[in-house]
This record gives structure tokens, C-alpha cells and sequence, in this order.
């Protein structure tokens, strides 16, 4: 069923317990059980053994709330009564289990009364005189009900009680109290059948203190901290309520005076404080204390000391934990102190002393440590934070001291150690690395290096023959060249102009259109110049080189040549030229190369000169003092960049290798003679450009009547790789044609050191000199015997071993 | 008789070991300090000798171990014979050598003269050379003695006469001439360890045993306060 509201029946009630205090009377308490949300009504119904006949309670108060008493007229102790409750409200009623009750079963008396207390003296024996009366309602007289009683005692403020069994009396005397306490007394009683009453109200009493003899005193310890003096300390006996002196007897053996303590204050109550003077060694002290009171005196038993066996030193001091390392390990490095008491030094005392150790929470480890105060302790755990204590005792006998204060001291971690390793382990692997990298290079070296910079395609020479070049029949050595329009033999002119031209921007090999521009800002520097010298601008003849060559696409060579003489001027008077564009830069090259060059040709020497003379204001020692003095500015311009240089060469050399040994060779020596320049011209200030682009493998553009050659540079397809080939020969002198590749494609190569061999008698001893004098002579040297180079060059004579480059490569 | 001597023989091998434990522990608490080097002697050197520091970290070293035996020996003998008799309250009378009048305190120890106090260890030793040589033979007839205690009996007899000797070289070198009288206290107890009553003649023991080891205790402190007075300055 489900009630609206909450509401519904009492839930069932439940008799707890019947008691009857005197087994005349009868009480009943029950508990209830929910109300149901409503105003419930009890009642209490009973029947007696073997009638039918059901009863309501009839006193509902007298007992309290819930219960029910049966006065007695309505208790029979021949019957068991079944009791039920049953609760009532408006929804319903609910009744509890019945419960039997049998009244002689259930007496629990009350509490016993009128508890009085009084201290009594039999024969100087205090006792507490304890009466009580039975509890009120019950008959006691008529024997009715027999109770038995007990009674508790306790000094007041303490925990546990002292139980005493009474029996049926209502006093008794309580003996061995302690005088001056105050008590707590209770008593209860319980009948023949039944349950315990509760404890009666406490009482108290005050037991006044006894005028007896002082308890018996007893002497606890004795102590010697350094082996001078001593101490002993008693425990009193009661002073049995008097004040109570005592005093300390000694004697020592062999002696029959008694002495009494001398210095009762120094170490405290009962204790007693043997000085210096008091205390003998190797002697047995007899002890004893006496309490002493008005009513008599108590003497403690004896007790016998030698000074040797109660040595207790105190604690160590000045514990100092420290870490040390040896061998890269950490040790833990424990230095303390004797106590300042123990006379260590003279020997009087000696010490030995013990150590312990521990992390937080682990089991203390102890060492012994001898007579040192210090102890390295090894194979310890880093990181761990450690407790110290260290503590001592005498050599042979007495007893350890105290533990020092607890030390803490922290290790360091192992983090050196870990990352030394790591370090050890990152180093070995890199090695590792770099070997086999290294193992790799020298099994592979040539591919690798091919496959991170491509080779050099080597020139290829149409029908080179260089007997040609030996005989000196320049003519057919040209038409073998195959540039068509080369023989320059065949030009009827007698102007030589010869010249240079490198260029490095990449503006200008790609973009050939562009290169008038810069030409032409380049020119209006040099034009702003050349107007002082004049009629150098006849020295180019742009028209002729315009003719002669079938590539259209020249920068305009017409202000390249008067260039020469302009920038020897330039560097004479300062530097400026450097900070310039690459192409006055070229222009300085081609300029420097002209004269030499037209040594190339053994027939064309003398024109050289001639052409020189005619074309070119200037006269023709200053050109060759000139072309001497450009030779060093063009490579001071190159000198910043040499290092680069460097690897471009070893790199070109390496692809030329796999192609003709001739072409190495001629790169050996070129670099060699670019190696030369950088040591001479190391003062030189830097170059703003890059090596690559400074220079370009030049295109024979012309060859002109005098058979002057005219070189341009070469762009598009095969620049990557030959612009690395000819960037050491330009800051060289190209002094000589190598061979001419591709038809279109003259190969120079700069003169070697080597001694110029009379084959050509024009410039004899000029080139012996230039060797001998300063580097821009050498320079000038090269070019007037770069033909006699060409005849080495076939000999494969001179040359550099191509592994030195690799090393610098490496 | 013959039987008893080869059984005295085999434990007295086994003991040897034990022995060497003890010289091992004793030496270990001895190490601290050691004073010196052995000294260089060149061959055939007439001079070459011990130097005063050697010799008394070694008298220092036997002392203790003299005292470490007799303390031993002292409790060994306490725990097993002397229980609940009261043997300590009776001890009081006092040993043979209280007649050597030997410094009680530190003070007394220090304000007296080295050379008296060395002569004094002298005597104390010669007081000990009698008694131990009759203890080694009485102790033998106690019911039931462990060899233990036989065995320190004559290890400290032994002991005793080293360390006597080494005293005598100790005083040689720091009053030479001087050889010193042979005082000593005379030593009566013998008839004592012969008593037939056996409470009185344990006494007697546990008495003896007692004063050994408190001059021995005496001896090993003595003689440590003067190798730090003579060898280190006071500054041990």
C-alpha cells in the first residue's frame, strides 16, 4: 500500500527490557517504531501465564516516556507475564513482538546510598572507614532481597580504579593508602539473581599525610663522563608525610673513614657530584643513601663503583660531514671532535668512537671507526641525502656515549659521471662516423666528389696536333683549331689587339644583351679617365673584333682596351678600381693578358710590339712596365678570394683528371702560378666579388691581322664547368693557348716557372730577369715566356700532383 | 699425566688462533697513533736501536691487550662462578699491591714524575710476576674451568713478563745508569687459591681475578698517559 503524504501506519514497537529494582515492583520500556507521519497512540497490553485475560498497563509515568510500571499489586513473582505493545494511529495499527518477562529474573537494584568516608589510625596505620546504606526501595530488613556489594577506589585524577569485593556488609575498612591523596569512593550492589546496580555517586576524601619513616631510597646510576669525576643519582622512597633528608655515605675499600657526599647541588636533585678531588681510579667506592625524617630513617642498599667501569664520555662534537672525490668517485669524508670534557690529549682517557649512517627512512649502518676522528666512508649511493651521527666510548670499559646531533649531508649526484659518459659515447660515435665518412672518401672519393661537384667536361680538341704547336706554324695549328674565322695570318691587318675579356657576372653570360650596359657604365668610369690619355681608345678596334668573330654578341671592346692603360694609372694612384664593377675587373684581365698573349703566337711576336706601339698612345716599355704592374692589381683584386679559388681548382683538376692528363697538368700549373700570386700579393685588401663569377673560360672572339687573339667569355651551356677551369687561370696571366676546343673555345694556361727556353729570341733576357726581381716582374715574366711554356706543357714537365689539391680539399 | 699434556697441547694450538684475533682486534685499536717509523739500522751498526716511541706504542699496545685478556678473564670467571655470593662486597679488603702507592687520579698521575711513575709500572709488573706464575697453575684445579680462562691465565703470565722486559727497557732509556731498585709487593695469596673450602677459595680467585685486572687497567693507563707526556708532548 502506498500512503499520500507519507503518511501510514506505526511501524511495530519493540520491547526493550523489564526491570524490577526489588523484585516487588515492575517496570517496562519499549521502544517505538515510526509514527507513520502521525499522531500514534501506545499501549501496553499483558496476560499472565495460563490466563486468557489481556491487560493494559495502568501507570504509563511513573517509570518515564515508553515505559510501563506495574506497582505492586499488579507484580506476581509466580507468573511470567507476556507483554506486547501495540501502536495505534489513524492508518492503522502495528504490534510488537510479545515479550516474557519472569520478575524474580530481572531485579537490577538501584544504587547503594549514602556513601560516607572516614580516614582512620589504628596502631599508626591510616585506613579509610567506607559505610553505605542499601539502595531505598528495597526491604532490607525482612531479608527479602539479598544484595551483595562492592566498592572502587581510586586517587582522584587517575585512571584505574581499585576493585574491592564487599559482600553482604555495608562498610569496610580500606588499608595501604598513600597519605596526601585524594580518593574517589564508589560503591553497587547486586542481588543473588539479578544484574549489577549502577555505581552510587562518587566521594571523595582526603587521606592526610602519615608522620611514618621515610621510605627505603634507591641509588639508580652512576656516571663518570671523563674518567676525573662522578656522579650518582637515587631514586627516594616515600617520604611518609614528612619532609625527609638525605644524604649520600661513601667509603672506599681498603678505608674506614665514611664520607658523605660533597656536593649534593652541582648535578641536580638526589644526585650526588664527586669532583676532581673526590674521585680516585682503581678503587671501589661503597655507596650508600640514607633518608632521613622526624619519625626515623631508611638507608638504601649498597652500591659499589669503580670509577673505570661507569665511564660514559658524551657525545662527539663538532661532527662535519663532507664529500670528498678520489679516483672520481665520491667518498663521504666524517671529521668530529672529541668531547670537550674527555681529556684525550694526555692520554688519560682514550677513546674509541663509532659511526652511523643512513638515508631517510633506511636502516641505520654503523661503522667503527678505532680512535680517529675522521672516517671516509666509500661505495655510497649519490644523490642520497645521508644522516650522521657519530658517538664514543673509552677504550675498554664503560659505555657509549649519546649519539651526536644528526648531520645531513647531501651527495652529489652522478651527474658528472653520466654526463661525462654521455660525452665519451657522443665523441667515440662521431669518430666513428667521420672514420667511416673517411673510409668512404678514400674508397669512393672520386665519385663522390664527381657526384657533389659534376666533372669538368674535358675540351675536346678537333684535330689537335702539337707538333703543330712545336714546329711554331701558327697557321695551321689555328685552322686545325678549327675557329673559322682564326687564322689571323690570314687578316691582312697588322693591329694586334689582344685582350682578355672576363667577365663574371652571371648577368652577363646569361644575359649577353645585358652586358653593353654594364659595359657601358663601366666605360663611362674608364672614358672619365682615358680623357687624359689619348688616342688610347684607338687601341681596340671594336669593328675588327666585330668582323672576325662570328659570335655577334662582344661587349663592346672598344673601351676594354684603352682600360689598360687607364687602370695601370688608377692603381697607381689608388686602389679605387677594386671597389668597382667585376667588368672593369675583366677589363683589367684582358688588358693584362694582351701583351702576352700575342707571345703565344711565335709569329706574331714582333707584331706584338709593333702593335702595341701603334695602337696604344703609350709607349711600349711603359706597356710592358704597365701590363707588369696590372698583373699584380688583378690578382690583388683575386687575392681575398684565394682560399675559394683553392678548392675550384682541386675540383676542376679532379674532373680533368679522368679526362686528358695534359689538361691536369696545365691546371697545376695554373694554380701553382695562382698560389704564387696569393703569397705575394697577401697585403692586398680584399676583393669584393666572388672568384666564380670573376671569371669566365673565354671564347676566342678574334684573332686579328697581327694574329692578336681576342677572347671572350664563354656563356650557356658548358659555363658551370669551365668557369671553374679558367677562374685560376685568370687571376693568372693566360699567357698561352693550351688548345682551342669545340672550334669556338680556346683553352689558355698560364706560364709555368719554369726557365724560358730560347725558342723564342724575342724578349731573352727579360724574362730571366723578372724571375729574379719582384713578383709583378715574375708576372710579366710568365707572359713573355708563355710560349716556351706551351713546349713544356707537351713534355708534361713541372707539373703539381693533383693529391696535393685533394688535401686541400679534404 | 702424559694424556693431559698432549690435550693441553692441542688447545693450546686451537688457541693460538683465537689469539691472533685478539693481537689483530687489539691492534686495530691501537693503530691510531703510530709514532714512528722503525728506525733504519745499517748493518753492522752498533747504536742501532728501537727508538722510545716504538717501544712504548708497543708496551702500550701489550698493556692493553694485557688488560683486554684480564678483563675478559675477570668476567668470564664473575659470570660463571661468582653469581648471587656477593664475592664484590668482600672484594672491598683491597689487592697485594694497594701497598705500591700508584696515583689515583689524573692529577695525581700527571703531577708525578715520569721516571717514578715508569718505576712505578715496574713494580706493579714485578707484583705480578709471582701471583700470575701460581694462577696459571691454580686456576687449573677450579672445577670445570673453561680453557678459556686457562688459557689467559698463562697468555697474561706470558704477556706480564714481555711487557716487564719492555718496561725495563723503556726505564733504561729514560734514566740510564739508573737500573732501579726491584721494589715490588710480595704476594701472600697463595694459600688462599689452595683453601679447601671451596666458596673461600673461589673468593679467593674472583679477589685475584679482580685485582688483575684493575692494575692491569692501571698499567695500560699509565702507560698511555706517558707515551703522550714523553713521546707527544701531552698532545696525544
Amino acid at each position: 500500500m502506498v500512503y499520500l503524504n507519507g503518511q501510514s501506519p506505526p511501524g511495530k514497537p519493540e520491547v526493550l527490557r523489564c526491570r524490577s529494582p526489588e523484585k516487588e515492583t515492575l517496570a517496562c520500556w519499549w521502544k517505538p517504531g515510526s509514527d507513520g507521519g502521525l499522531p500514534t497512540n501506545y499501549t501496553l497490553l499483558y496476560n499472565k501465564e495460563g490466563e486468557e485475560q489481556i491487560n493494559e498497563c495502568l501507570d504509563y509515568r511513573t517509570a518515564g516516556p515508553n515505559s510501563c510500571y506495574f506497582d505492586k499489586k499488579h507484580t506476581s513473582l509466580w507468573t511470567t507475564y507476556n507483554i506486547t505493545v501495540r501502536a495505534t494511529n489513524e492508518l492503522g495499527t502495528n504490534i510488537s513482538d510479545p515479550h516474557y518477562v519472569d520478575v524474580a529474573s530481572i531485579v537490577q537494584p538501584t544504587a547503594p546510598v549514602d556513601l560516607s568516608l572516614e580516614v582512620k589510625q589504628t596502631a599508626g596505620i591510616l585506613y579509610l572507614w567506607a559505610k553505605w546504606s542499601p539502595p531505598p526501595l528495597i526491604n532490607v530488613r525482612p531479608r527479602w532481597l539479598i544484595l551483595y556489594y562492592e566498592l572502587r577506589l581510586k586517587p582522584e585524577g587517575k585512571e584505574e580504579w581499585q576493585t574491592i569485593f564487599v559482600g553482604q556488609q555495608t562498610q569496610y575498612k580500606v588499608l595501604k593508602l598513600y597519605p596526601g591523596l585524594k580518593y574517589v569512593v564508589q560503591v553497587r550492589c547486586i542481588p543473588d539473581r539479578g544484574e549489577w546496580s549502577e555505581w552510587s555517586l562518587e566521594s571523595y576524601i582526603r587521606i592526610p599525610k602519615g608522620q611514618s619513616a621515610p621510605g627505603k631510597p634507591e641509588i639508580m646510576r652512576c656516571r663518570s663522563p671523563e674518567k676525573e669525576t662522578f656522579t650518582c643519582w637515587w631514586k627516594p622512597g616515600s617520604d611518609g608525610g614528612l619532609p625527609t633528608n638525605y644524604t649520600l655515605n661513601y667509603y672506599k675499600e681498603g678505608e674506614e673513614l665514611i664520607n658523605e657526599c660533597p656536593d649534593y647541588k652541582t648535578a641536580g636533585p638526589n644526585s650526588c657530584y664527586f669532583d676532581k678531588k673526590h674521585t680516585s681510579l682503581w678503587t671501589i667506592y661503597n655507596i650508600t643513601v640514607k633518608a632521613t625524617n622526624r619519625m626515623g630513617s631508611s638507608i638504601s642498599d649498597p652500591h659499589y663503583v669503580d670509577v673505570t667501569y661507569i665511564v660514559q664520555p658524551d657525545p662527539p662534537m663538532n661532527v662535519i660531514p663532507a664529500v670528498g672525490i678520489q679516483d672520481g668517485k665520491p667518498y663521504l669524508l666524517v671529521k668530529w671532535s672529541p668531547p670537550p670534557l674527555a681529556d684525550v690529549r694526555s692520554g688519560w682517557l682514550t677513546l674509541i668512537y663509532e659511526l652511523r649512517l643512513k638515508t631517510e627512512g633506511e636502516e641505520w649502518e654503523t661503522f667503527l671507526v678505532g680512535q680517529q676522528t675522521q672516517y671516509k666512508i666509500f661505495s655510497l649511493n649519490p644523490g642520497n641525502k645521508y644522516i650522521v651521527q657519530v658517538h664514543c666510548k673509552p677504550d675498554h670499559h664503560g659505555a657509549w656515549s649519546e649519539w651526536s646531533q644528526e648531520k645531513y649531508i647531501q651527495l652529489p649526484s652522478d651527474f658528472r659521471m653520466k654526463d661525462l659518459i654521455v660525452w665519451i659515447f657522443v665523441g667515440l660515435l662521431s669518430s666513428v662516423i667521420c672514420l667511416i665518412m673517411i673510409w668512404m672518401m678514400v674508397l669512393k672519393g672520386y665519385s663522390m666528389v664527381s657526384c657533389i661537384l659534376p666533372p669538368v667536361p674535358g675540351p675536346k680538341i678537333k684535330g689537335f696536333d702539337t707538333h703543330l704547336l712545336e714546329t711554331g706554324k701558327s697557321e695551321e695549328l689555328l685552322s686545325a683549331l678549327g675557329c673559322q674565322g682564326f687564322p689571323p695570318t690570314s687578316n691582312s691587318q697588322d693591329l694586334l689587339i689582344e685582350f682578355l675579356e672576363v667577365d663574371d657576372s652571371e648577368d652577363q653570360q646569361l644575359m649577353p644583351s645585358h652586358d653593353k650596359g654594364h659595359s657601358s657604365k663601366n666605360m663611362k668610369l674608364v672614358h672619365k679617365e682615358m680623357d687624359s690619355d689619348s688616342g688610347r681608345g684607338s687601341c681596340d678596334s671594336p669593328s675588327l673584333l666585330s668582323e672576325r668573330c662570328r659570335e655577334a654578341r662582344i661587349p663592346a671592346p672598344a673601351f676594354q682596351t684603352p682600360n689598360t692603360g687607364e687602370i695601370q694609372e688608377n692603381f697607381a694612384k689608388n686602389n679605387r678600381w677594386e671597389m668597382q664593377s667585376t667588368k672593369v675587373e675583366g677589363n683589367v684581365l684582358c688588358s693584362n693578358t694582351s701583351s702576352p698573349k700575342s707571345s703565344t703566337w711565335p709569329g706574331a711576336q714582333l707584331l706584338n710590339n709593333q702593335a702595341l706601339k701603334f695602337s696604344c698612345p703609350n709607349n711600349a716599355d711603359d706597356n710592358k712596365r704597365n701590363t707588369g704592374s696590372m698583373n699584380r692589381t688583378v690578382v690583388s683584386l683575386l687575392r681575398g678570394n684565394e682560399e675559394k679559388h683553392q678548392s675550384r681548382y682541386s675540383n676542376t683538376i679532379e674532373t680533368i683528371s679522368s679526362e686528358k692528363v695534359d689538361k691536369q697538368e696545365e691546371m697545376q700549373n695554373l694554380h701553382s702560378k695562382a698560389g704564387q700570386d696569393a703569397v705575394q700579393l697577401l697585403s692586398n685588401e680584399k676583393s669584393p666579388f666572388l672568384p666564380g663569377k670573376l671569371l669566365d673560360y673565354v671564347e676566342v672572339h678574334k684573332v686579328n691581322q697581327d694574329g692578336a687573339l681576342s677572347v671572350l667569355l664563354k656563356h650557356k651551356e658548358n659555363s658551370g664547368k669551365t668557369e671553374k677551369y679558367n677562374n685560376p687561370g685568370i687571376s693568372k696571366e693566360y699567357t698561352k693557348v693550351s688548345r682551342v676546343v669545340d672550334s669556338n673555345l680556346l683553352v689558355l694556361i698560364p706560364d709555368a716557372r719554369v726557365q724560358p727556353t730560347p725558342v723564342f729570341q724575342e724578349p731573352p733576357q727579360e724574362p730571366a730577369q723578372s724571375l729574379q726581381q719582384d713578383q709583378a716582374e715574375k708576372n710579366m715574366s710568365y707572359c713573355l715566356t708563355a710560349p716556351i711554356e706551351c713546349k713544356n706543357q707537351t713534355g708534361g714537365l713541372d707539373y703539381m700532383d693533383p693529391s696535393s689539391f685533394m688535401c686541400s680539399f679534404n | 699425566m702424559p694424556h693431559m699434556i698432549t690435550t693441553m697441547n692441542n688447545k693450546g694450538a686451537s688457541l693460538k688462533g683465537v689469539l691472533l684475533v685478539f693481537l689483530l682486534i687489539s691492534n686495530m685499536f691501537l693503530t691510531k697513533k703510530s709514532v714512528t717509523s722503525l728506525p733504519i739500522c745499517p748493518s753492522g751498526s752498533v747504536n742501532c736501536q728501537v727508538s722510545l716511541g716504538e717501544l712504548f706504542d708497543r708496551a702500550v699496545k701489550l698493556s692493553h691487550y694485557i688488560h683486554f685478556l684480564s678483563s675478559e678473564m675477570f668476567n668470564e670467571f664473575d659470570e660463571r662462578y661468582a653469581q648471587g655470593r656477593g664475592f664484590i662486597t668482600k672484594a672491598v679488603n683491597g689487592c697485594h699491591t694497594a701497598s705500591l702507592t700508584t696515583p689515583e687520579d689524573k692529577e695525581q698521575a700527571q703531577q708525578i714524575h715520569h721516571e717514578d711513575l715508569l718505576n712505578l709500572v715496574l713494580g706493579v709488573l714485578r707484583s705480578w710476576n709471582d701471583p700470575l706464575l701460581h694462577l696459571v697453575t691454580e686456576v687449573q684445579r677450579i672445577k670445570e674451568a673453561p680453557n678459556t680462562i686457562l688459557w689467559k691465565a698463562a697468555e697474561i703470565e706470558e704477556q706480564n713478563k714481555r711487557l716487564l722486559e719492555g718496561m725495563e727497557k723503556i726505564v733504561g732509556r729514560v734514566q740510564p745508569g739508573d737500573t732501579g731498585n726491584e721494589v715490588y709487593s710480595r704476594w701472600s695469596g697463595l694459600p688462599s687459591l689452595q683453601l679447601a673450602d671451596e666458596d673461600s677459595r673461589l673468593f679467593a680467585f674472583y679477589n685475584l681475578l679482580h685485582c688483575l685486572r684493575r692494575d692491569s687497567h692501571k698499567i695500560d693507563n699509565y702507560l698511555k698517559l706517558l707515551k703522550c707526556r714523553l713521546i707527544h708532548d701531552s698532545n696525544c
